[in-house]
């Protein structure tokens, strides 16, 4: 009987959600009328497309990404363009698209691109194909990596600290490597504070189910968690919802900056600055220096930073210390995360 | 208007396009959709292509990584046939449940459907990772196990000329012979058919749902032979449940399911290009694509329902 019902509510779910979009779509025609005239105005030479795996509303790393291209054109004037890909069919053939119509940078956002560049980025010499994750280098393709677990580490930390139960949830769209690396850490890191923490830990198998991750986190508040690090993207909207509805459990955001999503409840952000790494690397492309490699970006180059919400100062100051040296070492590569159980 | 011509453009505006992009779109919709116009035709409402569909992809694989030193005039049938009997024996499971205990096929399918999913998630992860082990999903397959492209210079590949010959088979077998006429007579009226045309209704439907499923691991096969080369978790973004409205489109005939696939084939490739080169957000284009489909149901749906003022309701429904 509740198989039923969850199937039914799986069926019903992406309804609800897809009229929500639906929606959200409309506004957006409306609001996109006058653009495509003033983007053929600003005419470039150097052109940049970005491919992400989800929608760029998901408030997190795709929406980061977005960002991320949108400063690309600010700043060095760039013609963008942005599709939203599912499949891995559909990565390699968007991928041939840009690369025949001659676009200096793709950027594949994610490691699932890294294929899709290899196989492609041979035939379009001209174009550099960066993957966001992943290691697949050649001479016009690069990967970037982000030191994800150092952050998450720090947000462990504070997180066992502010913890009355000791019960720590993580909760992930799929059981993607990075998010493995990084819910590690976490762990490590709480533990590193609280050697009893236990840690329970959720994949809610898609990344835009937002029913769905609240009821994971339900599941996890009702198990004693009192503090939950998601990172799943749309899906992760759900579990922000549940925790604002039980005041006294404490939020660690992914990606982007997401404390003002819940502004009592959040204890920080995990953060990719997206933009920042985009921008550096776009830079270098359009200056035709840029060395195709993997490129690595950790605590030490800021762009992945551990960003305490302001509002909710509930870190003890001894350990808020002993939070301020970890990141200091991890600066000066003094100190890497342990590896240890997830 | 911008973003109309892209989305023209992108599906058949040039040769790359249409051989490339749409026709490469609309190859496992074609598979899926014989797959479901079949199966719904004998009654048999297998929603379940999405699953099948998985199960073939597996298979395939594991052919094409197990046996990568054959000769690919070898391993491709080997790959084709093990999708195919993966799905068939997928489908088997519900027909099974049917035929025994009376099990809704409506239900039991699309449990398969989570089954397959969790199955092809756990086998990415496990037996048929890369050997990296870090990330979810098969190593890439040996230049054998790909399959030919059928057009220098494009990516259109074998298994659209298989779904070709697979439709105008399944449209002679139906209207031309004994067999196609008992799936016929059993999707009208399976009651009818069993005392008056002495039809045996239950192996019929069995026998057709298990086509059914053959086909829909054939367009498994024929995506990670053809298009991918490796097993991937994100393999289909619903392609099971799109196939369905292909089907329905297509008004069940084998042969509209080629006009069928190729519209929506099309239509995918489209709102791509709407997307890369009009720069209209995926959601608009979504959008976008839902009306133009329900526009093409609404006027084939009038001219069938004018072919019937004309002619009389029997001759229209024949």
């Amino acid at each position: 009987m509740s198989l039923l019902n969850k199937t039914l509510l799986g069926l019903i779910n992406p309804i609800i959600a897809r009229r929500v979009v639906l929606f959200h779509s409309i506004a957006l025609l409306a609001l996109g009328c006058g653009r495509p005239a003033a983007e053929s105005a600003t005419k470039s030479e150097f052109r940049v497309a970005l491919l992400t795996p989800g929608p760029i509303s998901d408030q997190a790393w795709n929406a980061a990404a977005y960002r991320g291209l949108e400063r690309i054109r600010d700043s060095l004037g760039a013609e963008i363009s942005h599709i939203q890909t599912k499949t891995p069919a559909e990565f390699e053939e968007n991928f041939r698209q840009y690369g025949a119509k001659g676009y200096a940078l793709v950027i594949g956002h994610g490691f699932e691109f890294q294929e899709a560049a290899q196989r492609v980025g041979p035939e379009y010499p001209r174009t550099v194909f960066v993957t966001t994750g992943g290691e697949g280098t050649g001479p016009n393709i690069a990967a970037l990596s982000f030191a994800f677990d150092e952050p998450s580490y720090l947000a462990g930390m504070a997180a066992a600290a502010v913890s009355k139960s000791g019960v720590l949830g993580e909760i992930a769209g799929t059981e993607l490597p990075p998010v493995q690396a990084s819910f590690a850490a976490f762990a490590a890191g709480a533990r590193s504070v609280r050697p009893d923490a236990t840690v329970l830990t959720a994949y809610i198998g898609n990344w835009d189910d937002a029913g769905a991750g609240k009821e994971q986190a339900l599941a996890q508040i009702a198990r004693r968690a009192d503090v939950i690090f998601q990172n799943a993207d749309a899906a992760g909207l759900g579990v922000f919802q549940a925790v604002r509805e039980h005041p006294g459990t404490w939020i660690v955001g992914s990606n982007a900056d997401q404390n003002a999503l819940a502004p009592q409840s959040a204890l920080g952000s995990v953060v990719i600055d997206l933009p920042h790494a985009f921008l550096l690397v776009a830079r270098d492309v359009k200056a035709g220096t840029f060395q195709p490699r993997v490129v690595r970006f950790d605590i030490a180059t800021d762009v992945v930073r551990w960003v305490p919400n302001p509002a909710t100062a509930g870190v003890p100051a001894a350990v808020q210390a002993r939070i301020d040296s970890t990141r200091a070492r991890f600066a000066r590569h003094e100190f890497t995360v342990p590896a240890g159980r997830p | 208007m911008d973003a109309l011509a892209a989305l023209w453009d992108g599906a058949f505006g040039s040769s790359y396009a249409f051989w490339s992009a749409t026709l490469v779109r609309a190859t496992p919709l074609l598979l899926l959709g014989l797959s479901v116009a079949l199966a719904f035709r004998a009654g048999v409402l297998n929603i379940g292509a999405e699953g099948q569909l998985a199960v073939g992809a597996i298979a395939a694989s594991a052919v094409a990584l197990t046996w990568a030193g054959a000769p690919r005039p070898l391993l491709v049938p080997l790959m084709a046939g093990a999708g195919a009997g993966a799905g068939a024996v997928w489908a088997g499971i519900a027909a099974v449940l049917r035929r025994r205990f009376g099990v809704l096929e409506v239900i039991s399918t699309l449990m398969l459907n989570f089954v397959a999913a969790a199955l092809l998630s756990w086998v990415v992860r496990g037996p048929l990772q890369e050997p990296t082990h870090i990330y979810p999903q098969s190593p890439t397959f040996a230049a054998t196990a790909h399959w030919p492209f059928l057009l220098p210079g494009q990516r259109l590949h074998l298994g659209f000329a298989v779904g070709l010959i697979a439709a105008l088979v399944a449209w002679h077998w139906l209207a031309h012979r004994a067999a196609g006429l008992r799936v016929r007579l059993v999707g009208a009226g399976p009651r009818a058919s069993a005392s008056a045309g002495g039809v045996d209704v239950a192996r019929t439907t069995f026998g057709v749902f298990l086509v059914s499923g053959a086909l829909a691991g054939l367009a498994g096969a024929s995506e990670v032979g053809g298009v991918t080369w490796a097993l991937y978790e994100g393999l289909s973004p619903g392609l099971g449940y799109t196939a369905i409205a292909v089907a329905l489109l297509a008004r069940l005939d084998p042969r509209g399911v080629i006009a069928s696939a190729v519209l929506f084939g099309a239509l995918d490739a489209g709102a791509a290009a709407m997307q890369r080169d009009a720069g209209v957000p995926s959601v608009a284009v979504q959008v976008l694509v839902a009306g133009i489909v329900l526009a093409v149901l609404a006027m084939t749906q009038l001219r069938t329902a004018r072919a019937a003022a004309r002619t009389g309701p029997d001759e229209a429904a024949a």
